[in-house]
């Protein structure tokens, strides 16, 4: 079939049952919508909890009565580690004159002191692609009990908890992307299917005279595609209006929300995941063909 | 170039055709006839492969049926034009699509599809119909329209199963007539008829049929 034709064809079908396809449009639309909402939240927890390695270190420290010796074994050790992006050693003269920075104006409260109360430490830092609360209680583990070591401090449970939270996010949300997919590949393989029923005898009719099965096969997938190209690009103009509405209208209320970014991506993958839903769908309805 | 050697046909326990031995050459045009039910629609669907036969050879052109491919089908038919008893027009499309589609199915170009379109529904007096639904036509007007898809694209083979049906007197001796000119022209053709007076006269070749038997042939 003529490529013009096949899409006069098309057209001409999904014109003369346009019930059928606006219903088949809206729910592509939606599910796509959802699915592209569950990947965009993904995207930005991870992209929030990925800064955390930043931000985050283990503190170690050390007694009084360590060592230059037995620190440099202590760093030699935790380098050794893959997770360990770098180590820095704060002296306890240091710490405590960052810790008068931090007070500023309450600086007098370090007045009463005599001597300095705090103890030398090692700040380790973590590289962001093998950081984890299994490499932070590997190291801990690790060093606990070694010489000179007094304590080991890190947020344990905030840890656990932000890791736990991205991996249910993630595993949540590959479920229902998964799930809204395949619903879409069946209204798609529904509607092609019942159009294939009603139009059985017209496609017997292509077949008596002759018709090949890409000849019969060409409009079904074009329809199968139209539905589901313009269910994303229905579901991609739903979802920027809400960003730019949500990020206009609260913004001011709630900062966070000027955080979100809507990936330019989006603008092809959704009619794209649209277009090819709808080919699949298409494609398993109309089966094999038999003369 | 149509062969058939002791060819049967059953549904379930009816036996459509048995033994059936006839052979049409290059040019001919032969009529089939015989009462309602005697297999007469059977025998065709069996040249274009609508149907497989149950026992014995059919040769069409340089095909075997018994051997043909699944895949082969489409181009079997496309060297096949088939006036169906029920027309199969598409109800959503013009007269123009629906004669045009024999020629889309074969790839034809658009400039040269327009030309034979409307070449053929001139030989079936139907030029002015040509944007007209087929719901909208009357049933001998349909039979027409039937017969210019099934000669657009000059296959080798015409295949007529009742063309004259629906239609009046007059209206069927036009059909004859293009069915003559078309044969003129070196087109094979068989057309099946319970209609004595289509072929009255006409010095060709009649195969008769009768429960499924070839009881008889003759020259009319």
């Amino acid at each position: 079939m003529g490529s013009s034709y096949a899409l006069r064809f098309a057209v001409g079908s999904i014109l003369r049952e346009k019930w059928i396809y606006l219903l088949s449009v809206c729910t592509i639309a939606s599910s796509l919508f959802f699915t592209a909402l569950t990947v965009l939240l993904l995207v930005h927890v991870d992209s929030a909890t990925r800064k955390l390695p930043q931000k985050f270190s283990v503190m170690v420290y050390l007694g009084e009565s360590v060592s230059p010796e037995d620190r440099d074994k202590l760093v030699a050790l935790v380098q050794k580690d893959s997770a360990v992006e770098k180590t820095v050693f704060i002296s306890r003269d240091d710490a405590l004159k960052e810790l008068k920075s931090t007070l500023k104006d309450s600086a007098f409260l370090l007045e009463g002191i005599g001597e300095n109360p705090l103890p030398d430490a090692i700040e380790i830092k973590f590289k962001s692609e093998s950081f984890g609360p299994e490499a932070v209680e590997r190291i801990k583990t690790a060093i606990k009990d070694m010489k000179g070591v007094q304590d080991v401090e890190y947020g344990e449970e905030f840890l656990s908890a932000v890791h736990a939270l991205r991996k249910g996010l993630r595993t949540a949300g590959v479920a229902v992307a998964v799930l809204l997919i395949v619903g879409m590949l069946f209204v798609s393989y529904s509607t092609v299917k019942i159009l294939f029923y009603r139009r059985e005898r017209e496609i017997e009719t292509f077949k008596l005279l002759g018709a090949t099965k890409r000849f019969i096969r060409t409009p079904f997938l074009i329809e199968g595609a139209l539905i589901g190209s313009v269910g994303g690009i229905v579901s991609l103009a739903v979802l920027f209006a809400l960003a730019s509405v949500l990020v206009r209208q609260l913004s001011a209320a709630f900062p966070l929300l000027k955080v979100l970014s809507f990936p330019p991506g989006l603008a092809f993958a959704l009619p794209l995941s649209g277009l090819l839903i709808g080919i699949g769908g298409a494609a398993i309805a109309i089966g094999r063909i038999r003369y | 170039m149509i062969r058939f050697q002791d060819v049967s046909k059953h549904y379930d326990s009816q036996t459509a055709l048995r033994k059936v031995t006839f052979a049409v050459g290059r040019g001919e045009m032969v009529f089939i006839t015989g009462p309602s039910g005697s297999g007469k629609s059977t025998l065709l669907k069996l040249i274009y492969r609508a149907e497989k036969a149950d026992e014995g050879i059919i040769q069409v052109m340089d095909w075997t049926m018994n051997a043909l491919k699944d895949s082969d089908v489409p181009l079997l038919r496309r060297h096949i034009g088939v006036v169906f008893q029920d027309f199969r027009l598409l109800d959503n499309c013009t007269v123009f699509d629906n004669v045009a589609l024999a020629l889309r199915i074969r790839g034809t170009q658009d400039r040269e599809l327009k030309a034979k379109v409307f070449e053929a529904l001139k030989l079936v007096n139907l030029r002015h119909k040509a944007d007209s639904f087929p719901p909208a036509l009357s049933g001998g007007e349909q039979q027409r329209i039937a017969l210019a898809r099934a000669i657009v694209a000059e296959p080798l083979i015409i295949l007529a199963d009742e063309p004259t049906g629906n239609v009046d007197p007059d209206t069927s001796a036009g059909i004859m007539r293009t069915f003559k000119d078309i044969n003129a022209r070196g087109t094979t053709i068989l057309i099946a008829t319970h209609n004595r007076e289509l072929f009255r006269n006409t010095g060709r070749r009649v195969l008769r049929l009768d429960f499924g038997n070839l009881v008889g042939e003759e020259a009319a």
